[in-house]
């Protein structure tokens, strides 16, 4: 077959440079991907590896399809989007939290009326209060959700936080914690059984090395 | 309003010269396989009612089928699986033929995929059930047929085995609801083993800790060494020498492309005992799924013991098409072309090239020279020419 090398998909970004940092630190000369330029497909050099830089929905979306063999995504993503994969390991950074958030001292829960919930992530928005047995009404925003509930679109938000300034700056807080976040190991299926020693090899090494 | 009459929907696709040539190619390998083994053709109808996937235990949620409604508003779906209607045949028509009874299938389901994840909604599967008869000799031939099926698509390929009922036997020490039970199956399934440690972080004993190594025993013939002290209870050991036996004959047979994952679960969860995968070099999903399933009939009121299998042929159909350096489609031997008048007699002249074994192209082309252009850009060597008097001059070209 044309391709035996190992493919990783890499989310680009926050989640990019702690992996390249930890690829770095197993001992991988990774050098072309400090330094990629515009590039989108990269060697690691004197081994069978490659990097691919993607959106985080899209390293799942190439993972799946068996086009690249391993990804590191956020279990954000993968909450959101599923998809049929193996996820096998956490690997630690990148760690955050899915929150339900909304105006200062109101109470979310109040009353019978049906809520609205602002979010960029509505499946996730939905599995939450579907599992609580609760109707709500979801609107999708692709950009600062925080702006929702301020306007009176949303009586509150299920989004992302970190460290939680956006949430206090703008006299928001979080009512209760959804899910945790961190970056996942994941593997694509059939790759994981055809290529099993060359994969073992390479998860051992990223594990002893977080 | 807007109109769809450009398109298909999504998830299907209309299939092109090569791309059929591909898949009647895989569709004949396998029927020769299992036609050779005696095996009988059916075919159940593409519609069913909704009952028949939504019996005692549902195995199908219910978002991923294709639903419409008959004339007296009953629940119909587009079938999403071939096993279920085959149970429902053995339990109902073939009630009174004698067993065991070897079937096979070659059909389309349909199923909804998640939108825009470039997944077939519809696919044609292949696949073969054994009905009744000795479980473990069934289960041998349902493995070799699997491997031939497999190595009919491609050279290089994985047919991986394991035990469903481990897991179950597993699970049964923990004191677990359904719910539960079930999220620990899914996590077992995809190898997500930071999530299945926390699921089973309450729970503490030999169970649980075997259940937590349960998706990391895959690979060769070392996973039968490593898997044993997990085997808590006779039952367990008995099970796992018995996959070991099959492993090792299918081995000493000399099939090398046998693999075990004793963390192979199934989310059609009917598999009661040994269940299988086949993989396919250049196919990011498994390509063949099957297993034992010796409750699923009962549901339908026949109590038989069955094991069988499903191959994607669309898949195997796609691999075999990117792994062929040439087109799959030959040109016609010979372009026949009839002067005004002698159309017929044409027709008459391809009847006898084709009644020799030659594949023949009428030229329906206005003039010969336009169906000797047409020859040559697409390789077609000999030309045939019927002039008005209903002469025949033969032409290289």
């Amino acid at each position: 077959m044309e391709n035996k090398k190992i493919r990783i998909a890499l989310t680009k970004g926050r989640l990019e440079n702690k992996t390249v940092d930890l690829l770095d630190k197993i001992g991988y000369d990774v050098s072309e991907l400090r330094d990629k330029g515009r590039r989108l497909i990269l060697s690691i050099l004197g081994e069978d590896i490659e990097v691919v830089l993607a959106k985080a929905a899209d390293v799942i979306t190439y993972v799946e399809h068996g086009v690249c063999d391993i990804g590191v995504v956020g279990k954000d993503t993968i909450m959101e989007y599923g998809g049929k994969f193996f996820e096998i390991t956490d690997l630690g950074f990148g760690k955050c939290k899915f929150a339900l958030a909304g105006k200062k001292g109101e109470d979310f829960y109040k009353g019978y009326g049906v809520k609205t919930v602002a979010t960029k992530y509505p499946n996730v928005t939905r599995g939450y209060f579907e599992a609580k047995g609760m109707d709500v009404d979801i609107v999708k925003i692709e950009g600062s959700v925080e702006l929702a509930p301020l306007v009176s679109l949303a009586d509150g938000i299920v989004d992302i936080v970190e460290t939680g300034t956006t949430l206090k700056e703008n006299g928001l807080e979080v009512y209760e914690d959804v899910a945790p976040i961190s970056a996942r190991l994941i593997v694509n299926t059939v790759s994981m059984k055809l290529k099993q020693e060359r994969i073992s090899e390479i998860v051992k090494q990223i594990e002893e090395n977080l | 309003m807007k109109r769809y009459d450009l398109l298909t929907p999504e998830g299907t696709r209309d299939l092109l010269f090569d791309e059929c040539i591909a898949k009647r190619m895989i569709e004949e390998r396998l029927r020769k396989i299992f036609s050779g083994y005696g095996y009988s053709e059916v075919v159940t109808p593409g519609l069913e009612f909704y009952d028949v996937f939504n019996g005692k235990v549902r195995y199908f949620p219910q978002e991923s089928m294709y639903k419409l409604v008959d004339g007296k508003n009953r629940m119909m779906v587009l079938r999403p699986d071939s096993t279920m209607p085959i149970a429902r045949l053995v339990a109902t028509r073939l009630r009174e033929e004698p067993l065991p009874l070897k079937l096979f299938y070659n059909q389309s389901i349909f199923m909804v995929n998640p939108k825009n994840s470039g997944r077939d909604d519809e696919f044609a599967q292949s696949g073969i059930e054994i009905l009744g008869g000795k479980s473990k000799a069934a289960d041998y031939e349902a493995l070799v047929l699997a491997v031939q099926a497999l190595s009919a698509c491609s050279d290089s390929f994985r047919l991986e085995i394991g035990e469903s009922s481990i897991f179950r036997l597993l699970v049964a020490e923990l004191d677990l609801c359904s719910d539960e039970s079930e999220n620990i199956q899914s996590l077992i399934e995809t190898k997500n083993y930071p999530a299945l440690n926390d699921a089973l972080a309450p729970y503490s004993g030999a169970a649980a800790e075997a259940l937590r190594a349960l998706p990391t025993l895959f690979g060769g013939n070392e996973v039968f060494a490593a898997a044993e002290k997990y085997m808590i209870t006779d039952k367990l050991c008995e099970k796992l020498a018995s996959l070991k036996e099959t492993y090792d004959a299918l081995k000493a047979s000399g099939i090398e492309e046998i693999k075990v994952d004793l963390g192979l679960v199934h989310k059609k969860n009917y598999y009661t005992g040994i269940i299988f995968r086949g993989y396919v070099e250049g196919y990011g999903q498994p390509a063949l799924s099957g297993g034992r399933y010796d409750n699923l009939i009962g549901d339908f009121g026949r109590d038989v013991p069955a094991v069988g299998f499903a191959i994607n042929v669309e898949a195997a159909a796609k691999v075999l098409l990117k792994n062929s350096d040439m087109s799959l489609s030959t040109p016609a031997d010979v372009i026949v072309h009839a002067a005004e008048g002698s159309e017929v007699e044409g027709l008459k002249h391809c009847t006898a090239l084709i009644n020799e074994g030659k594949t023949v192209l009428n030229s329906v082309f206005a003039t010969e020279a336009e169906a000797e252009q047409y020859a040559m850009v697409n390789g077609i060597l000999r030309m045939d020419i019927i002039a008005a008097d209903g002469s025949i001059t033969t032409k290289e070209i």
